[in-house]
C-alpha cells in the first residue's frame, strides 16, 4: 500500500505542477455560441484562448486533410487557440483511452468509435457535458435515437458526428450470371451464397478474429431479424435462446459452404478486402464499401450495389440491425471547454461538414438534417451515382441502432463486441468442433462473468 | 584449409544451402519492393502474379507527401539515432568499468541486467507511461529515447562486456604510468580498440529503436512526432485500406535498415564473438 | 584532474579510483534502477489486487489472481503454446543459423561470400509491422503465393491453410520466427569460427582427425560459449515476443497461437484486468529467471572447461 501512497503523491504533485502551468490562462466562460453556428465566419468578438488537443482516427487521406484545414482556419480566427490534431487507428485510440485513465495523457476532445464505447467512457467518468453544443446546434436536427443512446440521467455526453448502418452489399454482375434475384430473406441469401461460390469466387466471408467484432455483428443480424436480442432486459448475456442458437447455426454452414476458410481469422480490414477484390459476392458493411472499392478495384464499382439486411421470414416487416453514429465526446479534464465548444461546433458549419462528409461520400451521412438536400451535397459524384443505395442506407440508420442498445444504452452492450468472446465461441465451434449449445453456454457465462467483474 | 579438396561435396553443398538461404531471406522484401510499384488495383485483381504490368511510383509519392511519412521518416531517425548514441556511450562505460573494475562482481552485474529482458513489454508500458509523466516527458521523443534505454542498454553491455575482454590490459597500464587518468586511458586507448565491436552493437541498438512499435504507440500521441512504425500499423488500421499505400509505406520502413546493414556489414561480422570466445 | 594524483598520498588514490569505478557503471546502473525497479513493483504490488484497467479503486485480494490462473485452463494453454513456439524458433533459429555459418566459412571466393552475408541478413531488417504483412500476403489461403504455386506444381491439392489450420499455425509463426531470427545467429557464429586459429585444425588433420572429430573437437568446444550466451538472448527475446505473433493471427485460431505475452495482452488490455495479468507476468517473469540460471550454470560449466 505504501507504494500506492506513493504514487499518489507523485501524481498529486504532478497534478498541482500542471495545473500552476496552465493557470495563467485566460479562462472564460463557455461561449453562448448561438451565433457562432449562424455566420460562416468564426466569431470573432469573443477571445478564445487555450491549447487543445484533438484525437480522431480518420485515417485516410481527405478526412484527415477535411479536419486539419477546418483547425487551421478556426486558429487563423482565434489567435488565442492552439489545436493539436493526433491521429490514430481505431484499434490503437481504443488502447490509448485505457492507457490514458492510468497516465492521465488524454484528449480535449475526441471521436468514439460507436455510442457504445460512448457509453464505457461514461461509466469510468471521463467525459464532460456536451448538451450545450448540441442545444446550440439544434437539438432537433439530430437522431433522437442517437442523442438517446449518449445520454445518461439527462446529461448527453456525445454528439453525432456522422451516421452509417449495416446493409447487404452483393454484386449485380455475378447474381445476373447465375439467374438470381436479390434475396430478400437469410434462406435465399443463403442459396444464392452457396450457388455462388464456385471459380475462386465465394459466396460470403465470415470472420472470426476475436480482436474484431464481426461474429457478434452477424449474429445479431440474424437474431435481430426475428425481433431478438443479444441481452436480456435485465442486461445479462443471452446467447441460448432458440433464435440465438438457431443464428449461430446459420453462420456455421455459411462458413463451412460458402466462406474462404481462411476467414476464420479475419479482422474487418481483412474480412472487406476480400468484397474489395471480387473475392466474395455478398458482403455486410455501411456505405464505406463504395469508397473501398473505388480505391482498390475502381473497374468493380459499376457493379455493387446494396439492398436492406435479408428477413428472417418471407413477409416479415422491415428491420435495421445496426447503426452507428460516430460520436465527438468533449473529456472531462479539459481546461479549456468553452474552446472545444467553439471547435466542435466549427466543424458542424455547413462548409466545414459538407467538405468532411464528401471524404467518404455514401459511407459518411450526414448526422443532422438540413445537409443532404443541400446543392453541395448532391451534386457529389458518388451521391449521385449511388443514390438508391445511399437510401437504403439512410432508412437503417434512421430505424437503427447500436448492437444490444434495444435494452437503452449500457456498458453491457460494449462489452458484449469489445471482448471477442462470441468471435472465440464460433472459433470453439468450427476449430474444436465443440458443439453449438455447449460453446453457447460456456461464452454465455464468460460474458456474464466479465459483465458483473467490470460493471458490479 | 587450401590443402583440402578444391571442390568437395562440402563446398558445393555450402553453395546450394547458402543460395536456398538467400532466396528464402530476400524473397520476401522482392516481393514487398515489387508489389510496391503495383496500383492498388493490379495488385488486388492479380494477388498471385509476381511483377507489376505497369510500373507505377504512385503508392511512394502518396505515401511520402500526402500521407506525410516524411515527417515521421525525420522522427524514427531522431529517436533511433539518439538512442543509438546515448545507448552505446553508457554501455561503452558500463561495460569497460565491469571488466576493469569489478572482476568478480562483473558477471553479477551483466546477469542482472539481463533480467530487464525478461519482462513483457506490454507489462513495462503502463508503468513507463506514468514515469514518463511525472518527469514531464510524455509526448515526447526524448522521453522515448529514455524508455529505449530499457532495452537497448542491457543488450549493449551484454554485447560489450565480451568487446572489452579483448583489450589487453598491458597497454592501459602503461599509459596510466605515463600519467594519463582513467578517463583518458578509456577514450584514448581503449576505446580505439574495440571500434569494430561498438559499431556491431550500434547497429544492433539502431535496428532495434527503429523498428520498436509498442512504447512509441502509447508513449507519443502528437502526429508530429510518431514513429515511422506506428504510421504504417495507423495505415492498416485505416477504415478504407489502400493496399498500394501499405506496401510502399512498408518498403519504406525496411529499406533504411537494409541499407544500415549493407554499409557496416563487414565490421558486424567482427561481432560478440571475438571478446566472448576469449 | 591530474595533478591530485601525482601530489596525493596512497589512501586518496585508492579512494578516488572507487568513486571512478563507480562512475563507469553508474548511468548503465541507473537506467535499470530507474527503468525496471518501479514497474516491477508496481507490477508485483498490481498483482494482489483487483485493478482493472479503467478504474482508479482497487483493493488487496491476497492471491487470488494467482488461483485463478491456476484454475485458468487458456493459461496452461498458452503456457503449452509458448514453451512450443521458443524451442522450436530457438532450435530452428541456431539449426538454421549454424549451418548456415558453417558453410559460409566453407565458401571461398570473397565475392560471394559478401553476397551471401547481405542477402541472409535481410530479415533483421524488417519490423514485425511489415514481416506480418508480408508473409500475411505471401501465404494467404486464398491468393497467396506460395500455396498457389504449391498447388500449380502438383506438390499439394488444396490451398495449405497456413493460418486458419489449427496444428499449421503453429509452424508457420515459428517459420517465420526462424526466418526472422537466423541471420543474427548466423553472423555471429560465423564471426565466433573466424576466431578458430587454423593451425590447430592442420594439427588435428596431421594426427589423422577426421574432419568430423575436428569439427568435435576443435569447433565446438571453440564456439560454444558464444552460441551458449546467443541462445540464453534469443529464448529470452523469442519468450516475450509479442508483436510478430499479434500482428499475424493476434493468437488465433481458437486460440491454437495465444502464448504467454499474447494472453497477458488479452487479460489486462482486452479484459482491462491489470491485477490479473500483472500475475500472470510475474509467474512469466520467474519461470524465466530460473531457466536462464539453468542456462548460466551449463555456460559456466563451458567456460571452466574451456580455462
Amino acid at each position: 500500500m505504501k507504494a500506492k501512497k506513493v504514487l499518489a503523491l507523485l501524481l498529486s504533485l504532478v497534478m498541482v505542477l500542471t495545473l500552476a502551468a496552465c493557470g495563467g490562462t485566460a479562462q472564460e466562460t463557455a461561449a453562448p455560441a448561438a451565433d457562432a453556428g449562424t455566420t460562416a465566419d468564426a466569431p470573432e468578438a469573443k477571445e478564445l484562448s487555450g491549447e487543445i488537443t484533438f484525437w480522431h482516427c480518420f485515417t485516410q487521406g481527405a478526412r484527415m486533410e477535411a479536419i486539419e484545414a477546418a483547425a487551421a482556419s478556426f486558429m487563423e480566427a482565434n489567435p488565442g487557440v492552439t489545436i493539436n490534431i493526433e491521429t490514430m487507428s481505431w484499434g490503437d485510440f481504443n488502447t490509448k483511452w485505457n492507457a490514458g485513465l492510468t497516465t492521465g495523457d488524454l484528449p480535449d476532445i475526441s471521436v468514439a468509435q460507436n455510442t457504445g464505447e460512448v457509453a464505457e467512457m461514461i461509466n469510468t467518468g471521463v467525459l464532460a457535458d456536451i448538451s450545450g453544443v448540441i442545444d446550440s446546434i439544434g437539438r432537433d436536427r439530430f437522431s433522437e435515437n442517437a442523442l438517446g443512446d449518449m445520454t445518461t440521467d439527462g446529461v448527453t455526453y456525445g454528439i453525432p458526428y456522422y451516421s452509417h448502418a449495416q446493409v447487404m452489399w452483393y454484386r449485380e454482375d455475378l447474381l445476373e450470371e447465375a439467374g438470381l434475384e436479390v434475396p430478400t430473406t437469410w434462406d435465399e441469401f443463403y442459396d444464392a451464397a452457396v450457388a455462388l461460390t464456385k471459380d475462386g469466387v465465394y459466396g460470403a466471408g465470415f470472420s472470426c478474429s476475436p480482436n474484431d467484432l464481426l461474429c457478434t455483428r452477424y449474429l445479431n443480424y440474424y437474431v435481430r431479424s426475428a425481433g431478438g436480442s443479444l441481452l436480456n432486459d435485465d442486461l445479462t448475456a443471452n446467447l441460448t435462446s432458440d433464435i440465438a442458437l438457431e443464428g449461430i447455426e446459420f453462420w456455421v454452414n455459411v462458413y463451412k459452404n460458402c466462406s474462404p476458410a481462411e476467414t476464420i481469422n479475419y479482422t474487418v480490414n481483412d474480412h472487406a478486402t476480400l468484397y474489395y477484390q471480387g473475392t466474395t459476392a455478398f458482403d455486410f458493411n455501411s456505405g464505406f464499401m463504395i469508397s473501398g472499392v473505388a480505391s482498390n478495384r475502381e473497374d468493380l464499382l459499376e457493379y455493387i450495389s446494396c439492398a436492406p439486411l435479408p428477413l428472417y421470414k418471407e413477409g416479415d416487416s422491415y428491420y435495421s440491425a445496426e447503426a452507428t453514429h460516430i460520436p465527438l465526446v468533449m473529456w472531462e479534464n479539459s481546461e479549456h471547454k468553452d474552446v472545444c465548444e467553439a471547435f466542435i461546433e466549427y466543424l458542424y458549419q455547413d462548409d466545414n461538414y459538407l467538405y468532411f462528409l464528401s471524404a467518404v461520400p455514401v459511407g459518411m451521412l450526414p448526422s443532422i438534417t438540413g445537409i443532404s438536400d443541400q446543392e453541395a451535397y448532391l451534386s457529389n459524384e458518388t451521391v449521385q451515382q449511388f443514390s438508391e443505395e445511399a437510401a437504403v442506407i439512410e432508412k437503417a440508420v434512421a430505424e437503427g441502432r447500436a448492437i444490444g442498445f434495444e435494452h437503452g444504452p449500457s456498458v453491457q452492450a460494449g462489452l458484449l463486441t469489445s471482448q471477442g468472446v462470441v468471435e472465440e465461441m464460433f472459433q470453439d465451434i468450427l476449430i474444436n468442433g465443440t458443439d453449438i449449445p455447449t460453446a453457447a453456454q460456456a461464452a454465455e457465462d464468460q460474458l456474464n462473468e466479465i459483465f458483473e467483474t467490470m460493471v458490479g | 584449409m587450401k590443402k583440402l579438396k578444391k571442390i568437395g561435396p562440402s563446398t558445393v553443398f555450402s553453395y546450394v544451402f547458402l543460395t536456398v538461404l538467400a532466396i528464402v531471406c530476400v524473397f520476401p522484401l522482392l516481393w514487398l519492393l515489387v508489389s510496391a510499384f503495383k496500383s492498388s488495383n493490379e495488385m488486388l485483381a492479380n494477388p498471385t502474379a509476381f511483377l507489376p504490368k505497369d510500373w507505377t511510383w504512385e503508392n511512394f509519392k502518396t505515401v511520402l507527401f500526402t500521407l506525410k511519412f516524411t515527417v515521421n521518416i525525420k522522427n524514427s531517425v531522431i529517436v533511433a539515432l539518439w538512442t543509438t548514441v546515448i545507448a552505446t556511450f553508457i554501455s561503452c562505460l558500463a561495460a569497460y568499468g565491469i571488466i576493469r573494475f569489478f572482476p568478480k562482481l562483473g558477471n553479477i552485474m551483466t546477469r542482472i541486467l539481463i533480467t530487464t529482458y525478461m519482462f513483457p513489454s506490454i507489462m513495462l508500458v503502463i508503468p513507463y507511461a506514468v514515469v514518463m509523466k511525472t518527469l514531464g516527458l510524455t509526448n515526447t521523443r526524448v522521453g522515448l529515447v529514455l524508455v529505449y534505454m530499457s532495452f537497448s542498454v542491457p543488450y549493449a553491455v551484454w554485447m560489450l562486456v565480451g568487446f572489452f575482454k579483448t583489450v589487453p590490459i598491458g597497454i592501459e597500464e602503461a599509459a596510466r604510468i605515463d600519467g594519463a587518468n582513467r578517463l583518458m586511458v578509456f577514450t584514448k586507448i581503449v576505446l580505439p580498440l574495440v571500434r569494430p565491436g561498438i559499431v556491431s552493437t550500434a547497429i544492433y541498438v539502431f535496428i532495434n529503436a527503429w523498428n520498436e512499435f509498442l512504447y512509441a504507440l502509447l508513449l507519443v500521441s502528437s502526429s508530429d512526432k510518431t514513429t515511422l512504425s506506428v504510421a504504417v500499423k495507423t495505415l492498416e488500421g485505416a477504415d478504407i485500406l489502400n493496399w498500394g499505400s501499405m506496401m510502399a509505406a512498408s518498403a519504406i520502413v525496411v529499406l533504411p535498415s537494409i541499407f544500415f546493414f549493407c554499409l557496416i556489414q563487414n565490421k558486424l561480422a567482427g561481432g560478440l564473438a571475438d571478446g566472448a570466445v576469449k | 584532474m591530474k595533478q591530485p594524483d601525482r601530489l596525493s598520498g596512497r589512501t586518496y588514490r585508492t579512494r578516488r579510483i572507487d568513486v571512478t569505478r563507480w562512475i563507469f557503471v553508474a548511468p548503465a546502473m541507473a537506467v535499470v534502477i530507474c527503468l525496471l525497479i518501479y514497474p516491477l513493483c508496481s507490477t508485483v504490488l498490481y498483482s494482489f489486487t483487483n485493478k482493472t484497467m479503467i478504474k482508479d479503486t482497487f483493493k488487496i485480494v491476497g492471491l487470488k489472481n494467482y488461483i485463478d490462473i491456476l484454475k485458468d485452463e487458456s493459461f496452461y494453454k498458452a503456457f503449452g503454446n509458448t514453451l512450443k513456439w521458443t524451442v522450436g524458433s530457438v532450435l530452428g533459429q541456431v539449426l538454421v543459423g549454424f549451418t548456415g555459418a558453417i558453410c559460409l566459412n566453407q565458401v571461398k571466393n570473397a565475392w560471394a561470400k559478401s553476397t551471401f552475408r547481405i542477402l541472409c541478413i535481410i530479415p533483421w531488417a524488417f519490423p514485425a509491422i511489415a514481416t506480418a504483412m508480408v508473409w500475411k500476403w505471401i501465404l494467404n489461403g486464398i491468393y497467396g503465393f506460395l500455396p498457389t504455386m504449391l498447388v500449380d506444381l502438383g506438390i499439394t491439392e488444396q490451398m495449405l491453410q497456413f493460418f486458419s489450420d489449427k496444428n499449421l499455425v503453429m509452424p508457420t509463426l515459428m517459420g517465420i520466427n526462424i526466418w526472422f531470427g537466423a541471420p543474427l545467429i548466423m553472423v555471429n557464429v560465423y564471426a565466433a569460427l573466424q576466431t578458430i586459429p587454423q593451425d590447430q585444425y592442420e594439427a588435428a588433420q596431421i594426427d589423422g582427425a577426421s574432419k568430423f572429430q575436428s569439427f568435435r573437437h576443435i569447433t565446438v568446444p571453440h564456439i560454444r560459449t558464444v552460441v551458449g550466451l546467443l541462445i540464453v538472448l534469443r529464448t529470452v527475446w523469442v519468450f516475450n515476443n509479442f508483436d510478430i505473433i499479434y500482428m499475424i493471427t493476434g493468437g488465433g485460431p481458437a486460440g491454437a497461437s495465444t502464448t504467454m505475452p499474447i494472453f497477458i495482452y488479452d487479460t489486462g488490455w482486452t479484459g482491462r484486468l491489470v491485477g490479473k495479468a500483472s500475475a500472470a507476468s510475474i509467474m512469466l517473469l520467474i519461470f524465466l529467471v530460473i531457466l536462464t540460471v539453468l542456462y548460466f550454470k551449463v555456460i559456466n560449466h563451458w567456460e571452466k572447461e574451456d580455462r
